[in-house]
């Protein structure tokens, strides 16, 4: 139930403003995990999308690597079976070992001075070395071989003379002190005859270029190897930079490619790296691309611009929605709140009413008791004053029937007091029954010789069917006043020579009595009143009754807890049917009611 | 020859009259690397390299007189067959300044070279049975692997050798050197390209030494 202190506008305004702001909590918690999963989902694909790129980098450069490989190995081959370069190994003839090779691996050299734009380029060796059975570099006597520092031509040499082909990285510095990356790849020489390694071939190689180089994405890639780390567009410092992430990143995850968000140059970058000679025992180098992040931040700021418009317009959307929810929703919570005030206007407006007619009913009920005590003393002595005027002498006979009215008149009189006062303590709650046992048959009986006495009723045929010792519960005093009453009208409204019939039976605990009788019927417009106060349904002047006794009769059989009903009426017959409780068995006495 | 008895107190008389001795000559057993395959009976054998090592298979060993002996006007010319897509023989020890034939019996095309530090040449390919025969004169000791560029499998020793008594054992690693002069010199046994096992040995007129180079 609604209290009356949150009934008023301003509970319901609370409750309105308390709607709308769950609503809108729920919608700003909708929209912001909302933003957050669409931001998360954007960064993944962009880091996805990036690192696709990377992958597919890495897999054009491992094709070309792989192209070149087999051409090498295929050429080392032929190399190993060349009498004069196994010769020129096992003999120990290393002036004659590059002449000797210069022939096989001319189609292998680049051409001095020519820069091819093929993917042939790629298989162009940039120089070659022949290490000996253990290892070690063999100089070459001229420079056809391509030229090499003296440091340089040492990180050819592995730890041990390869068994199978390796590759490595080591970066070069030409004449004008450029430093580039060169791939090398050193294919062991097998004894055609043995299968012993009796040396080695290593092949320098430009870094294989892959087209995804050459996109727009604004990636950057270099390799790194020796700790030194070669990238295009940036200075020495950016460089660096880049190399302790990879560094710091490889002693902390190992050599498990591996992606990393780091600041170079002062711009965020993501970077990949992988390693590009896994298993070689040349040192490790790594393959490392940078994409700066400017682009794609740039791409984030305008989706977060879209997710968070997206997300305001939701916002706005569900505030909106949520206010007119809050509204709907707390429509029927008001409507009910402005019933709930207009009902408790009205029961209090009740309450008061029924105060008032309590207050009055009961000053009525007990005007009337005093009135009718009032009047009942003024009466007696009238009747004591007419008595003695009609036992004097010397009146005349007018005279006498005129105090013979009078005193007729004086009877009438108290019987409506009598009547009056007995409703006025029905009204007011007072009268109690005495409840016990009835014999309806006697009363009846009593009734019926009464009547035989009347001489004005000597025609009336009085039928009776009513059960020998039927009892009703009932107080004896006014269970009599009903049956007389309407025995009472049987006969007043009766015609003369005419028929009153009387039959009583027990039924479910009840005894029904009905009482009908011949004459005038009433009035069918005046049947739903005749239960009424002083109403006389067309009752003319000449029949005897002041309009009460059908009223008192009904009232006192439904104080008996019965009923009194007309059954019908019409020009044969008018009949009424008083209902009691049947009397309890003997030894036991039903309760008393008010 | 109708008085063989004659002749071979002629011949006798001869050397005894060249020397003024008799024969001196060694004999003994060269110790060789125990081979898994059985030795066979003929002659033929090939040159194998195992770490870097060229050594014949079956074994064998060259035997020689180390020393300072009289150069003789005239060698006689030794021949180096390719027959079958290989050399005949495989190992051949030479006195310095010898003239090798490399005559091609097959009937394909080879390339003679050497690319060793005694004697690099290279004779060119040439067909069967080209004329004049390539030969080299090698003057310079030591060994000298000869190869074909065109048959990667072909390979061949040469042993050129300072001194005019030398010998070859056979699979057993016996040998003999016979007329040897009278002095002080060390006997040496090749083994293979890196085994030359050797001892000092005293020659005597008309003594057969026995030595063994185990």
């Amino acid at each position: 139930m609604i209290r009356s202190a949150d009934s008023g506008p301003a509970g319901i305004r609370r409750f309105r403003s308390r709607l709308l702001l769950a609503m809108m909590g729920v919608v700003v918690a909708v929209t912001a995990s909302g933003i957050y999963f669409a931001q998360r989902r954007a960064d993944d694909d962009a880091q996805n999308d990036l690192r696709g790129d990377f992958e597919l980098e890495l897999a054009a450069l491992h094709r070309l690597q792989d192209l070149r490989n087999a051409a090498v190995a295929d050429r080392s081959k032929t190399l190993a079976r060349n009498p004069r370069i196994h010769a020129a190994l096992e003999d120990n003839a290393l002036d004659l070992l590059y002449p000797s090779a210069q022939e096989e691996l001319r189609g292998l050299m680049t051409e001095a001075g020519t820069t091819s734009a093929t993917v042939a380029a790629e298989l162009q060796a940039q120089f070659y070395r022949f290490l000996d059975a253990q290892g070690q570099v063999l100089v070459p006597p001229t420079s056809d071989a391509g030229t090499l520092s003296p440091n340089e031509q040492r990180l050819l040499s592995p730890p041990t003379v390869p068994q199978t082909m390796q590759t490595g990285y080591l970066t070069q510095s030409d004449s004008s002190g450029q430093r580039s990356v060169r791939e090398i790849i050193a294919v062991p020489i097998r004894s055609t005859e043995t299968d012993e390694v009796i040396g080695a071939l290593v092949l320098g190689f430009k870094p294989v270029e892959t087209t995804a180089r050459s996109t727009n994405t604004g990636m950057r890639s270099g390799i790194l190897v020796n700790e030194e780390l070669q990238l295009p567009e940036f200075d020495q410092a950016g460089e660096e930079q880049a190399t302790r992430a990879v560094l710091q990143s490889l002693t902390r995850a190992g050599e498990r490619e591996h992606s990393l968000r780091t600041t170079i140059a002062g711009v965020p970058h993501l970077l990949f790296y992988k390693r590009l000679n896994p298993a070689s025992t040349y040192p490790p180098a790594y393959e490392v691309c940078l994409y700066p992040l400017t682009q794609l931040q740039a791409r984030e700021r305008k989706l977060r611009a879209q997710i968070l418009g997206a997300g305001g317009l939701f916002l706005f959307g569900g505030f909106v929605l949520s206010q007119f929810l809050s509204r709907r929703l707390s429509q029927p919570v008001e409507e009910l709140a402005v019933v709930s005030e207009e009902n408790l206007a009205q029961r209090q407006r009740a309450e008061a009413e029924l105060q008032t007619t309590e207050e009055e009913l009961q000053r009525s009920a007990r005007f009337s008791a005093d009135a009718s005590h009032q009047l009942k003393s003024p009466i007696t002595v009238l009747r004591a004053g007419l008595d003695s005027l009609l036992a004097r002498d010397g009146f005349s006979q007018e005279v006498y029937e005129e105090i013979s009215a009078l005193i007729h008149q004086t009877y009438r009189l108290t019987g409506v007091v009598e009547d009056l006062l007995l409703l006025s303590r029905m009204d007011a709650g007072k009268l109690r029954l005495n409840l016990k046992p009835v014999d309806v048959t006697h009363l009846v009986e009593e009734w019926v010789d009464d009547l035989q006495a009347m001489p004005e009723s000597a025609d009336l045929k009085v039928e009776t069917n009513i059960p020998a010792e039927l009892k009703v519960a009932g107080d004896p005093k006014f269970t009599a006043l009903i049956l007389q009453n309407l025995l009472d009208n049987a006969r007043k409204y009766n015609r003369p020579g005419g028929t009153i019939r009387i039959s009583a039976r027990a039924a479910r605990g009840q005894v029904e009595l009905r009482v009908a009788n011949t004459g005038r019927g009433i009035p069918e417009e005046a049947q739903p009143f005749i239960f009424e106060r002083f109403h006389r349904a067309g009752a003319s002047e000449d029949v005897p009754g002041h309009g009460l006794g059908l009223n008192l009769a009904r009232e006192l059989a439904r104080l008996h807890g019965g009923e009194l009903r007309l059954l019908r009426s019409d020009a044969e017959w008018t009949e009424f049917s008083a209902l009691f409780l049947k009397a309890a068995p003997a030894g036991r006495s039903p309760d008393t009611a008010k | 020859m109708k008085h063989p008895a004659i002749f071979i107190l002629l011949a006798l008389m001869f050397s005894f009259s060249r020397d003024g001795r008799a024969e001196i000559a060694i004999e003994g057993t060269v110790g060789l690397p125990k081979t898994q395959s059985a030795p066979v009976a003929n002659e033929r054998y090939e040159i194998v390299s195992e770490a870097g090592v060229l050594k014949t298979d079956p074994p064998r060993a060259v035997v020689y007189l180390e020393g300072s002996f009289p150069k003789p006007a005239t060698l006689p010319v030794k021949q180096m067959e390719q027959k079958d897509l290989t050399f005949i023989p495989s190992l051949l020890p030479v006195e310095l300044g010898t003239k090798v034939e490399f005559p091609n019996l097959d009937d394909v095309y080879h390339n003679i070279f050497s690319y060793s530090p005694a004697k690099r040449f290279d004779l060119g390919r040439y067909p069967p049975n080209e004329r004049p025969t390539p030969f080299q004169i090698f003057d310079r000791p030591g060994l000298v692997t000869i190869r074909c560029d065109i048959h990667e499998h072909m390979r061949a020793l040469i042993l050129v050798l300072d001194t005019p008594y030398f010998t070859i054992s056979d699979p057993q690693g016996r040998y003999r050197l016979t007329k040897l002069p009278a002095g002080h010199f060390v006997l040496k046994a090749w083994v293979n390209s890196k085994t030359t096992r050797e001892r000092p040995v005293d020659l005597a007129d008309g003594a057969t030494v026995r030595v063994d180079l185990p």
